[in-house]
């Protein structure tokens, strides 16, 4: 619906449901982001929240739902066989470009030095000019702390560096929405921090994010509202403060226990 | 040891490299497009194609080079209907037969050099560039053929060093490569070991040469593998 209230969204979500053979792993869910929303998707494992970040940029393939970025809306068809396919692909490159996406294993270009990777899109997708992509990527790496390693290679980083790195990747591209799927995951204890406080900066500078997460405080800390998500379908949502305090949701209240155990 | 009698045998071989490596850098040139070819219908997703690049691979790789080369030169030009095609003028050389022989069948190899190498590319690399809004062929260009290439070099050289000794087949079908002419002084002469000892002296040099080129090359691509000086 393109009316005043949804162009004044960043991204919505609506009744998305996805299938993988005869898993249905989303159930119907939907969310909506306003400019500057910070928002955490919690659950335990297989409850689908990191299917629901790749079905927003399309890197799975909705079965129905309606996903919109920035006011525009994701076309969609039907193929015969009842599949879900996007109408027009140039549509899906080109909202792709505008949401960052940050992985679980970080998945930087080996091939290409940090630099490379960073004006790599901004330069081949969005065709800026190298100077200025070059001279703005120089900027997001000091930004994220790893200024010195613009002409290292990613296997020369550690797991925390390359993170940075892969975030200000993201940035590189000035995206509209940032998607971040369970961005500590995959690296140690010790190197959690720091990633954990670039993410904390950029939602402190307003950027709108969607945060998939097992950091607890974390997410509590740092959301304007966490959506828990269980079996397919948000069991409950709700801003940090009310809903780490008072859940309606047993599930909820369970989960958060063995999380912090 | 007579030093004059190996001096003029080495001469003679040194002269006939000119076509055993001839045969070997057309075949591998063409063979790579072939092979490139292969590679897209054996994963392209259509099906037809893809059976056609199986098949392709199976014969090719499955049957000795010898037979596909004795096929091509001695079995085709015995079809009336080959000699009367405009295809004769190029098959009646032995040179060309030769060479396309060894391009079909290195061909084979080399799409199964290439099929590995994409299918070793990372998926989350893909992805990454996938959510940064890349059209598949901006993908294909930026992201998976350096990281193929790269992946596919040192089998790549493998591949391309063994078609320089499988270039010793052409010898076979009258072309005057190392080793007919090795051959030759051989028959002509009745020493065995000098010339056969200076045309493995050969191929053995060139190849150390193909393999220091290879790993040259392999250094220039990847220095992200190298650790890091300074």
């Amino acid at each position: 619906m393109p009316d005043t209230q949804a162009d004044s969204y960043a991204l919505t979500v609506e009744g998305l449901h996805k299938r993988f053979g005869s898993l249905e792993v989303l159930k119907g869910v939907s969310l909506v982001a306003r400019e500057g929303d910070v928002i955490s998707i919690l659950g335990s494992s297989g409850s689908g929240k990191s299917t629901l970040l790749r079905c927003i940029n399309l890197l799975d393939t909705p079965d129905e739902g309606v996903v919109t970025v920035a006011g525009e809306t994701i076309q969609m068809r039907k193929l015969r066989d009842g599949r879900s396919v996007p109408a027009d692909r140039r549509q899906v490159d080109r909202i792709r470009s505008e949401l960052g996406m940050v992985f679980q294993s970080f998945n930087l270009w080996s091939h290409m030095t940090i630099l490379e990777n960073l004006i790599e899109a901004p330069v081949h997708v969005q065709k800026r000019p190298r100077a200025e992509c070059v001279e703005e990527a120089h900027a997001l790496l000091a930004k994220v702390g790893i200024s010195d390693k613009a002409s290292f290679y990613p296997t020369h980083l550690s797991g925390g560096q390359q993170q940075r790195a892969a975030i200000a990747r993201a940035l590189a591209m000035r995206p509209k929405v940032m998607l971040f799927d369970e961005p500590t995951s995959a690296l140690d204890p010790e190197l959690v921090g720091e990633v954990l406080r670039v993410m904390r900066s950029l939602a402190d500078e307003g950027r709108t994010m969607l945060i998939v997460t097992h950091e607890m405080n974390f997410a509590r800390d740092v959301s304007d509202r966490v959506i828990f998500l269980h079996q397919g379908l948000v069991e409950d949502e709700g801003p940090p403060a009310e809903l780490f305090s008072n859940s309606k949701s047993e599930r909820f209240r369970q989960f958060i226990a063995t999380e912090r155990s | 040891m007579d030093i004059a009698f190996i001096w003029a045998t080495f001469l003679r071989l040194i002269a006939a490299l000119q076509v055993t490596l001839s045969v070997w850098a057309l075949s591998v040139f063409f063979g790579a497009f072939i092979a490139a070819g292969v590679t897209w219908m054996r994963v392209g997703g259509i099906r037809p194609l893809e059976w056609f690049a199986r098949a392709y691979i199976f014969v090719f790789r499955g049957a000795p080079l010898l037979i596909q080369l004795f096929i091509v030169y001695y079995g085709l030009s015995s079809f009336p209907a080959v000699r009367a095609s405009i295809f004769w003028p190029f098959l009646r050389d032995a040179f060309n037969c030769a060479t396309l022989s060894c391009a079909l069948c290195t061909a084979a190899y080399q799409s199964e050099i290439f099929r590995g190498a994409l299918a070793g590319v990372p998926n989350g690399q893909i992805e990454a560039a996938r959510a940064c809004g890349m059209s598949k062929s901006l993908l294909f260009r930026r992201i998976i053929f350096p990281i193929a290439l790269r992946q596919a070099l040192p089998a790549y050289s493998t591949e391309v060093i063994s078609m320089v000794k499988a270039t010793a087949l052409v010898s076979l079908v009258t072309l005057w490569d190392v080793m007919s002419v090795a051959l030759k002084i051989r028959n002509d002469t009745l020493v065995t070991y000098t010339p056969l000892l200076i045309a493995g002296a050969i191929y053995f040099v060139v190849n150390y040469m193909i393999a220091r080129a290879f790993i040259f090359i392999e250094q220039w691509l990847s220095p992200h593998l190298r650790a890091r000086s300074a």
